[in-house]
């Protein structure tokens, strides 16, 4: 499907972040065009009951942004998303007035919700003995606590809906969000994703799987890297991020400033295995984000990957794209920003979208970092260590794969 | 927050560690909580009496019944309360 006159043009006009590399648009700026790694020692005080000590956390206190009564009935991964939606409407200089409450929504991606609340409680009930649970339990445990909390807080009466499909959730949010938009039924939607499950049980079920990344011998910030011939695994995140979607007719009306604007969208489901990742799978969804912006394949010149660093999604990711790109694939370029910022899991497709908006802004492709021995079967352009300039940048894909099968592709377009 | 004392709390005393509590959790002065100040008037929904009613077991190590939670004011719960600190105690 191409655009045609009755569809709505679906632009960015607003965006904020809570993320390993910082939680304002200019801090992410600044560490991911620097190669700055967010990737440090755990800090919790569960630490030495880990096998695996390192992640990338956000540096977010709740009380310095809310009343104890707003954040006491919020789990961490609502907290960092609620605060994410204020700043980006801020950032969009967007007033929400009474016409525009019912034209308005918020799709949300996460995956595993209130993670740190239903630990809390399960403590409580099977540790402690105790026969009773905190009142805000479910509410604060729910998948799509953080989406209400987020409506209530600027009464969005439009669209509300909750996105759980692992580490594709918040990418399938903003291209199911600016579908909404593009068909006539919302004219602005926040959407995006929030993940925060550095708990215990959470990093323990992680660990279980085997696919987490060796801690770095000399530099803890090095010990993701994907693309690399030496990569051992991902690296658990936490964050959030969030953008503004809006017509590009609402958002021209008001004056608003343009990011970038969405040009295509593509999902698909690799029925492959629950965790192992296929070419068949990997390319079909990229296929169908090209097919949805009716662009040819030569025109993407940047892609965010989903590059988790682990040696089966990134070889697999590098084949996928030489199947949907061909002999094009050499001559565009790749990085992913998981080597600085970690896997933020439900959240990871909406810092990558932010992430790839930021590059088409600024004509500049965030690197690869850790990249120091080429693997020989990833053998594309994947902007080692070091940002590049990519004059004209006009057209950039940002990937996320999932366990369960679910992936989706968002393809980013410069207004001219 | 426990009860350390073995002396069974006068509802008086009952009443100011409610208030205690609700003072903390509201972030307001508990110079403005009297015994007979109307819950939802201090800012308290249905759901923040609950919690309340959550840290007063704790507290007192008692256990409220699910069905008796008709409260509208501070008094009513400190009633409630301290009749089951009298009731439970063994």
């Amino acid at each position: 499907m191409t655009h045609s006159s009755n569809l709505q043009r679906v632009v960015i006009t607003g965006l904020s972040v809570v993320s390993p590399l910082g939680n304002t648009i200019v801090d992410l700026t600044k560490n991911v065009f620097a190669g700055i790694s967010g990737i440090k020692r755990l800090d919790t005080p569960f630490v030495d009951q880990m096998d695996c000590k390192i992640a990338a956390q956000a540096q977010f206190k709740p009380e310095d942004h809310f009343t104890k009564h707003t954040y006491s009935m919020l789990d961490r991964t609502s907290q960092i998303a609620l605060h994410t939606s204020i700043e980006a409407i801020k950032d969009a200089n967007l007033t929400i007035d009474d016409n525009l409450k019912p034209r308005m929504g918020i799709y949300l991606g996460t995956g595993m919700g209130g993670a740190q609340s239903v630990e809390d409680g399960y403590i409580r009930l099977f540790k402690d003995g105790a026969s009773r649970l905190k009142p805000f339990t479910v509410l604060m445990g729910m998948n799509n606590a953080a989406a209400s909390a987020i409506a209530l807080e600027h009464q969005l009466t439009g669209p509300n809906q909750t996105f759980s499909t692992a580490c594709s959730s918040s990418a399938v949010a903003i291209g199911e969000a600016s579908r909404l938009i593009r068909h006539g039924y919302a004219d602005v939607m926040l959407a995006g994703g929030t993940e925060a499950l550095l708990t215990f049980g959470s990093m323990k079920a992680w660990e279980a799987l085997r696919t987490l990344a060796e801690e770095d011998a000399n530099d803890i910030g090095a010990s993701c890297k994907p693309f690399s011939a030496d990569r051992t695994g991902l690296v658990l995140g936490e964050g959030a991020a969030m953008l503004v979607l809006e017509s590009y007719e609402h958002a021209t009306k008001r004056g608003a400033k343009i990011y970038a604007e969405i040009a295509g969208y593509g999902a698909a489901n690799d029925c492959n295995h629950i965790t192992q990742p296929s070419v068949d799978g990997q390319s079909a969804t990229m296929q169908a984000a090209l097919n949805d912006a009716g662009l040819s394949a030569n025109t993407i010149q940047y892609i965010n990957a989903h590059g988790t660093g682990t040696k089966l999604n990134d070889v697999t990711e590098t084949n996928s794209i030489k199947k949907v790109f061909g002999s094009h694939a050499y001559e565009l370029s790749v990085s992913s920003t998981k080597s600085m910022h970690g896997h933020l899991m439900g959240a990871a497709g909406a810092l990558e979208a932010v992430i790839t908006t930021l590059a088409v802004c600024s004509n500049k492709l965030p690197p690869t970092i850790n990249l120091v021995h080429p693997d020989p079967e990833c053998d594309l352009d994947y902007v080692p260590n070091v940002s590049k300039i990519l004059p004209k940048l006009e057209y950039a894909m940002s990937n996320s794969f999932a366990f369960g099968g679910t992936g989706a592709s968002l393809i980013l377009k410069k207004l001219n | 927050m426990t009860i350390n004392d073995k002396k069974t709390p006068s509802i008086d005393e009952v009443s100011h560690a409610l208030a205690k509590m609700i003072a903390d959790k509201m972030e307001i002065d508990i110079a403005t909580i009297k015994p007979e100040s109307n819950l939802q008037e201090l800012g308290l929904d249905s759901l923040d009496t609950f919690d309340i009613i959550f840290s007063a077991e704790d507290y007192f190590k008692i256990k409220v019944p699910n069905d008796q939670v008709n409260i509208t004011t501070l008094y009513d719960v400190a009633i409630l309360v301290h009749q089951l600190i009298l009731t439970q105690k063994s």
